[in-house]
């Protein structure tokens, strides 16, 4: 039984990390362009939260859109300002582009808020339903249902809109984009802001049971890198399947191995994947 | 060979600069680890630099390096000079064996995959407290001064030993660069397909590189623990201290050329050291904030490295003399 306890806990908590890792993908699927700092925005949709819950009394729920409008401002300049200047460099110039952003982001927010931890807290925090003999944990749920919630708003905004379709277009080929009458530079600051707002959402819905401290997004950073590799970097859809599983993959490893061995198991996982199946399990990226 | 003018110059002001600082101070401390960054950095460049492949995951092998030569000095009083072979000999090891699955990789994908072995890395030996000491870290133990022990009281022959590490690494990296090697490696840089077309055994290749940049990198770690006295897994594997540190090293400097980890470590590591010195004090974080400013600064004026900058003004120089 606590075999499928650990998988449904997996599930939930994957769906959160399939919303967080879709930025990541998506950045890489229109820019060709790694993002080493995208776990910098998580940070910051942690903090935007917790302050909006300790200044406004917000529920991280509620905040979560304001974290997605803060991150995506911070993209749009970041995207414009400095990631599009290198777009065409050597691939170590945009890796160590993004690293220093990395570096400010974290160090900025170090300076900012102090490293202290912060947690917020809900009514909702400890509660749980049960389900027969299974338990669901009410945070995980509502973290999952957000997610899923950002999943199919941004499904919807990529197949429906024409932003959505024009992004896809300079994905494919930014020249016959241009052609098109396409602003690829707009879509870049689009499709950079997006992403990096997305990664904020997903941090904001899981501040119920995270805490948040200026280090907090380099906990996630491998984590992200094999949720998009195991879905095949590049491919939104590819990003929903690698959450999920590695969700799964967190939670069964907790339930065989100590907890110190955990993320031993992600990264195995995820050098495996990179040496067997490089463009991931899903198949179908560039 | 040649006489070379400004290399001899170069290496004659390093090797006179640990007799000028403070024997005691701390800025010989700060030329120490420059001179061992700019030398890892250096057997990164065999790799990251010939091959084009970006490993950020070079602290396992410097980490494999640090611990190896302490554990063999704790368990059977071995000195830290055989300690830094063995430690060379489990570093190639521990290249080839990432370097086998993570081979046909290319760019991005490598650079992830060799991050997370970076990590895998620093999981081990986190965990393996018996061996290691787990998280709690190891000191290197006291032993009386000598040059067998490789003991000293004063800074000054770390400094030296980091010196003679650096000219060594250096030509290691000009021996492969000038031989056949290095053109087979420069040839997967450039065209893969067209490598493998013209007969070149690419694979085997990589794993050469792999190996020799791994077991140089551990043989540092050795020094770093003998100059460091005390460390623990996440300073040794870190990605952002060590793994990523020895990358921009050679990427600020310019990749793939002898000079260019050797300009960045004195770009870097000085800088570095000098905002800590400057700001620390004032906040926490103030320090790693500008530093990441200026990084993302140089990138953006100069994405090709500091080399770039003296070749187009040694070319501007020449031009002017040829009028």
């Amino acid at each position: 039984m606590s075999f499928i306890q650990a998988i449904l806990d997996g599930l939930l908590i994957g769906g959160v990390y399939a919303v967080i890792s879709i930025g990541l993908t998506l950045v890489y699927g229109v820019m060709g362009i790694v993002n080493f700092a995208q776990a910098e925005f998580l940070t910051i949709g942690m903090f935007v939260a917790w302050f909006a819950w300790a200044f406004l009394g917000l529920d991280p729920v509620i905040a979560a859109p304001l974290s997605f409008a803060v991150a995506f401002a911070i993209g749009w300049i970041v995207q414009g300002q400095l990631i599009a200047r290198v777009l065409t460099a050597p691939s170590v110039a945009q890796i160590f582009l993004t690293v220093g952003i990395l570096i400010v982001i974290e160090n900025g927010s170090l300076l900012l808020f102090g490293s202290q931890f912060r947690s917020v807290t809900t009514s909702y925090q400890t509660a749980s339903l049960s389900l027969g003999p299974l338990f669901v944990s009410i945070p995980y749920l509502i973290a999952f249902a957000m997610s899923l919630l950002c999943g199919i708003a941004l499904w919807w905004f990529m197949r429906a809109s024409w932003f959505g379709r024009a992004m896809r277009a300079t994905a494919q080929n930014p020249a016959a984009a241009r052609l098109m009458g396409i602003d690829t530079a707009l879509m870049y600051k689009v499709s950079f802001a997006l992403g990096v707002g997305l990664t904020a959402f997903g941090g904001t819905v899981i501040l119920p049971y995270v805490t948040v401290f200026p280090g907090v997004g380099g906990q996630f950073v491998v984590l992200m890198f094999t949720v998009v590799v195991l879905g095949g970097l590049g491919s939104v859809a590819g990003a929903v399947v690698g959450g999920l599983a590695v969700g799964v993959i967190q939670a069964l490893s907790a339930l065989f191995f100590p907890i110190q061995l955990q993320n031993l198991v992600l990264f195995v996982v995820f050098i495996l994947v990179l040496a067997i199946r490089p463009q991931g399990l899903v198949g179908a990226s560039r | 060979m040649k006489f070379r003018f400004t290399p001899c110059i170069a290496i004659l002001a390093l090797a006179l600069l640990p007799l000028l600082l403070d024997p005691r101070g701390y800025w010989i401390r700060v030329l120490t680890i420059t001179l061992l960054f700019a030398a890892m950095a250096q057997a990164w460049n065999i790799v990251g630099g010939l091959a084009n492949q970006i490993s950020l995951g070079h602290a396992a092998f410097f980490g494999i390096g640090a611990y190896a030569s302490t554990v063999l000095l704790l368990k059977f009083g071995i000195s830290p000079w055989l300690g830094m072979l063995a430690g060379g000999a489990l570093g190639g090891l521990a290249a080839l064996v990432i370097a086998i699955p993570t081979m046909r990789l290319q760019g991005h994908y490598f650079a992830l995959a060799t991050l997370a072995f970076g990590e895998v890395m620093r999981v081990i030996e986190n965990v393996w407290t018996s061996l290691t000491g787990g998280p709690g870290g190891l000191s290197v133990p006291f032993v009386p001064p000598g040059f067998a022990a490789y003991s000293f009281k004063l800074l000054r022959p770390h400094a030296y030993i980091a010196l003679i590490a650096l000219l060594v690494v250096t030509a290691v990296f000009e021996m492969i660069r000038r031989s056949a090697m290095g053109y087979r490696l420069r040839g997967i840089r450039q065209n893969l397909p067209a490598a493998e077309v013209i007969g070149i055994d690419t694979t085997r290749v990589k794993l050469q590189a792999a190996v020799i940049s791994g077991a140089l990198t551990a043989m540092l770690g050795t020094l770093y623990a003998q100059l460091a006295v005390f460390f623990d897994p996440d300073t040794v594997f870190g990605i952002a201290g060590i793994s990523i540190r020895i990358a921009l090293i050679a990427i600020i400097g310019g990749v793939g050329t002898a000079v260019g980890p050797i300009l960045g470590a004195f770009f870097i590591i000085p800088l570095e050291e000098l905002m800590n010195d400057l700001l620390s004090s004032r906040a926490a974080g103030l320090s790693q904030l500008v530093f990441g400013i200026i990084l993302i600064a140089v990138i953006l004026w100069q994405p090709r490295g500091f080399v770039t900058v003296f070749v187009s003004l040694k070319a501007r120089l020449s031009r002017r003399e040829a009028r």
